[in-house]
């Protein structure tokens, strides 16, 4: 019996660190590829394969960071994008989730408004902007309507679809064990979108950025979209570098970020709680 | 007489508690035309007793369930629960197993009803987590329904009504997705628990094994629109054990009956 069971636990001990291992190894392969990759664009750039006045290799593009950060115009450049982002990202997503909710719940809401959101949805969106900058003016208003506008309309069809599909075996089982008619909103309904909602953010979050950076382009004097565009207008390829390589890195701290709210809201639906 | 039992008269009925069914009848106003799920139940369910239905599908077995769960509302006939439940809700539903709440773990889910009842949270926690670990679910608290397999979802079902400590318990096919040998072993669970709180519970279900292991009587209906066709007794000794009753000739008789009865429904609603 005794013997049984140590055989047992070595078992099950080799199978962890054979589980350990596999995924040390993932690790070291989603680690790897980027580092490849950059390590090939050095020796291509360094060799004259590539030319590196066009594609500066990453040891320069690391060194004109550095620089612009010393000389004070990358860092508050990043604020104000990454400012102008979260604000677009609020003032998209609030209203266009919470009203993706009435209309869910309320068919007269949904009835009255689609026909609205079925002309306005599909319109580019960034053809939208002189329309915007008659309205409202070249100012910030205009570019966090502009950032906001994707994450509003995805929010907005996400959370409305949301509710119509949720499994109506729910809220029988709710009604059945006497769950209040009001109650019923937060008990089911909200627990039973959230997922969808989560998901809705996540695409929300690349619109806004790119949003985000489409003003930049456009109209602004500040932020890391200004930083790309005008040294590409002045051919200092490495500063538009290296502009790109920050954005790069504040997508995906947002969409990191993303991911741990997304655990911390549903964690049923956490990869660890999946079989 | 072929097994059959008829309804006790009238008279008789004033005095015995129970459920009773009366002139049943549900249409769904559906286009093209309206769709007659329900045709006249007649049908008393003494209190204390454990009815299985049985039925082809698409029968209005189910609608018949809803209508007892206050889920749908008849358009003719009545219910009458003369069923004394002071302090206790009348009735809870045992759901299919995609009832279950993804969002909240065992312990909430099995807790829920009487969340909904505004049970303190101690109370509450202390009901819900026996009867899980009466279910053999220890340990599995606070896992969330992704995390159990068919089998263990299912108990969460059943221990959230249980839990609930209603007078009646009415329940839709709950094991009909789970695989032979899980469902016996559910099905053992499921008359443990009832032999220790003898509820009244109807019960559907589309397996004859299931009806006969379970059932004090077994009700078959006919292809719809649903009527009551025939009853049988099953008078199997109780304590049960859901996995050695399937030799016992008794069983084999009254699963062999309620065939012959429902065979012809099977094959009508096939040639439809």
């Amino acid at each position: 019996m005794a013997e049984g069971t140590t055989k047992l636990q070595a078992a099950a001990s080799r199978r962890r660190s054979a589980a350990d291992s596999v995924r040390f190894k993932e690790l070291l392969s989603s680690i790897g590829s980027p580092i490849a990759v950059l390590v090939l664009w050095e020796i291509g750039a360094r060799t004259g394969l590539l030319d590196a006045r066009i594609l500066p290799p990453p040891t320069v593009v690391a060194v004109t960071i550095w620089d612009m950060i010393k000389r004070d115009e990358l860092l508050e450049n990043t604020g104000i994008t990454t400012l102008r982002f979260l604000v677009g990202m609020i003032v998209g997503t609030i209203p266009g989730t919470l009203l993706g909710l009435t209309m869910g719940l309320f068919r007269w809401v949904r009835v009255t408004l689609k026909p609205l959101v079925a002309i306005f949805y599909p319109i580019p969106r960034i053809a939208l902007f002189p329309l915007v900058l008659i309205l409202v003016g070249l100012n910030e208003t205009s570019n966090i309507i502009m950032i906001a506008i994707g994450p509003f309309f995805t929010m907005l069809i996400t959370a409305m679809a949301a509710v119509i599909s949720v499994e109506p075996i729910y809220l029988d089982v709710a009604k059945n064990f006497g769950v209040k008619k009001r109650q019923l909103y937060f008990t089911v309904t909200l627990p039973a979108v959230l997922p969808a909602l989560m998901a809705g953010g996540l695409v929300s979050l690349g619109l806004a950025l790119l949003g985000t950076v489409a003003v930049e382009f456009l109209v602004s004097t500040s932020g890391l979209g200004y930083v790309i565009w005008n040294s590409w207008q002045v051919l200092s390829l490495s500063r538009s570098m290296a502009g790109l390589v920050v954005a790069a890195i504040l997508g995906a701290a947002c969409y990191l970020l993303m991911d741990w709210l997304e655990r911390w809201i549903t964690p049923w639906q956490s990869p660890a709680a999946k079989r | 007489m072929d097994g059959r039992e008829r309804e006790p008269p009238e008279s008789h009925l004033q005095s015995v508690a129970g459920i009773k069914i009366r002139g049943l009848m549900k249409s769904f106003d559906v286009r093209p035309q309206p769709v007659h799920a329900l045709d006249r139940i007649d049908l008393f369910v003494t209190e204390g007793e454990f009815l299985c239905i049985v039925g082809p599908s698409g029968c209005g077995k189910t609608t018949l369930l809803r209508i007892l769960a206050g889920l749908e509302t008849p358009s003719e006939g009545t219910v009458d629960f003369s069923i004394n439940h002071s302090g206790r809700p009348l009735q809870s539903m045992v759901f299919q197993e995609q009832g279950v709440f993804p969002w909240l773990t065992a312990l909430d889910n099995a807790a829920f009803g009487l969340t909904a009842r505004g049970v303190d949270k101690s109370a509450r926690v202390e009901r819900a987590r026996a009867m899980l670990h009466k279910l053999g679910l220890n340990g599995f608290e606070h896992s969330y329904p992704r995390q159990l397999s068919g089998g263990m979802r299912q108990r969460v079902n059943l221990a959230r009504a249980f839990a609930n400590d209603p007078a009646i318990l009415l329940m839709d096919e709950p094991l009909g997705s789970l695989d032979e040998q899980t469902k016996m072993l559910v099905q053992d669970d499921l008359l443990k628990l009832w032999e220790e709180t003898r509820k009244t519970v109807i019960f559907i279900t589309h397996s004859l094994d299931e009806a006969v292991v379970l059932g004090d009587r077994v009700a078959v209906m006919s292809h719809r629109p649903g009527r009551i066709k025939a009853l049988f007794p099953v008078n199997l000794a109780r304590p049960r054990n859901a996995l050695e009753l399937r030799n016992n000739p008794e069983f084999i008789e009254v699963r062999r009956r309620v065939w012959e009865a429902l065979r012809e429904e099977v094959l009508w609603s096939r040639e439809e």
